[in-house]
């Protein structure tokens, strides 16, 4: 059952990743702009960790889909989770009117504020599907069957023997 | 299960069999974990390289590719110096609504310019070209600011209300460069100065530049808009504090 939770989780961070980074990646401009408008990090990074979002995104959502390193990367992911809370967190109390601008950017919101609670339970629960993934990394259908299958025998204990008895 | 011995022993040799792959197999582990990682660090860094060659923000304007008739490096003001009150408007040709703030305002503001009660400082920018798919935000301000070139201020201001009026939908394709060039004939340039620069792209960087501006700034969105200097939080304000300015 927990497999098949971390497989629904891989999928639903994986896709939401995937598609955040592929609407990012087009407008390098604009994610160099949007990292800006949060007013955090010093002018001198702002370009390269703009440049660096959709790559991480995409590669992150693709290594989860496929579930190959899966509690490397989700631990990777709950990181940038973290961050982008906290970010939005701060823009929201300093009350900054950005738009988050995680699926490509268009104008201010209408409604700010209610913008940054749905970006915000948005981010949490992805970051839970994370944290989940941190813990119990094993899934159906990932690729780390495949590439590690002894890891996955070892865990499961009674399967060790009747390998060996096989 | 019948002989309790054979079946210990069995375990220990199962065990250390067990041992023994468990070994080779960590080592195993530990190359594909670093080929994975070592392959994705390659993949990683081509992306980031792809993201920032293809970035131009900031790259240096030739002097061909700078509009004339700006105040400033990124800004137009229109209207008489000793005009009362002084409106910011940061705009983008495709957004809608900006569109409805040009509706509501528009034809206000350009009667306060006339009367000299209020002056705009146009800080025009384009960063809804995905909003289009022939980049129509960033080519229409393009024709903006070769009209603003050729023809001056008061024709730059009514390019800009032709744009706002005929806005083409987001997710359109826009409108091609031979309408931007009507408009910017309409708008009382000559239509041989316009049409190279306009065909051309030729202030595209500026366009690039002019937008990141926006974003140092510290404005992040269309219309923001500023009378006084003073930020309004949203553009229902935006409207009051200008109408009320050219009242």
């Amino acid at each position: 059952m927990k497999q098949w939770i971390g497989l629904a989780a891989r999928l639903i961070v994986g896709i939401v990743d995937v598609a955040a980074g592929a609407a990012k990646f087009p407008d390098p401009a604009g994610n160099v702009r949007q990292v800006r408008a949060f007013q955090l990090l010093p002018e001198a990074v702002v370009p390269i960790v703009g440049h660096s979002l959709p790559t991480i995104e995409l590669i992150v959502g693709g290594a989860l889909i496929l579930g190959l390193l899966t509690r490397a990367f989700a631990i990777v992911g709950a990181l940038f989770f973290v961050a982008f809370i906290l970010g939005i967190g701060a823009a929201w109390a300093r009350g900054l009117e950005i738009n988050c601008g995680c699926f490509g950017s268009s104008g201010v919101p209408a409604d700010p504020q209610r913008q940054y609670a749905i970006d915000i339970a948005r981010d949490v629960g992805l970051l839970i599907c994370c944290l989940w993934l941190v813990v119990w990394p094993r899934t159906r259908f990932a690729l780390d069957n495949l590439v590690f299958p002894h890891q996955e025998r070892l865990a499961d204990g009674e399967q060790v023997t009747s390998t060996v008895e096989n | 299960m019948a002989n309790k011995s054979r079946q210990q022993s069995k375990t220990e040799r199962a065990q250390a069999l067990v041992r023994e792959q468990q070994r080779r197999e960590r080592t195993r582990n530990l190359l594909v974990v670093g080929a994975v990682v070592a392959a994705v660090a390659i993949i990683a860094v081509v992306m980031v390289v792809v993201q920032s060659k293809s970035d131009t923000t900031g790259d240096e304007v030739s002097a061909g590719g700078t509009p004339s008739n700006l105040t400033g490096s990124y800004n137009v003001v229109i209207g008489k110096s000793s005009a009362p009150t002084t409106i910011k408007l940061y705009e983008d040709l495709q957004c809608p609504v900006c569109r409805s703030f040009e509706q509501v305002a528009g034809q206000q503001i350009q009667t306060g310019i006339a009367d000299g009660k209020v002056k705009v400082d146009y800080h025009m920018v384009a960063f809804l070209d995905h909003s289009s798919t022939t980049n129509y935000s960033s080519r229409s301000l393009n024709a903006a600011m070769a009209v603003l070139s050729t023809a001056g201020p008061d024709a730059f201001l009514k390019f800009h209300t032709i744009a706002y009026d005929n806005q083409p939908a987001e997710g359109s394709a826009g409108v091609p460069d031979s309408t931007l060039v009507d408009w910017a004939v309409q708008a009382g340039a000559d239509e041989g100065e316009v049409s190279p620069l306009i065909d051309g792209n030729v202030y595209h960087q500026w366009v690039v530049n002019a937008t990141d501006q926006m974003s140092k700034d510290k404005v992040s969105g269309t219309p923001t808009i500023f009378v006084d200097g003073k930020k309004l939080p949203d553009v229902q304000s935006g409207v009051n504090a200008v109408l009320e300015a050219v009242k």
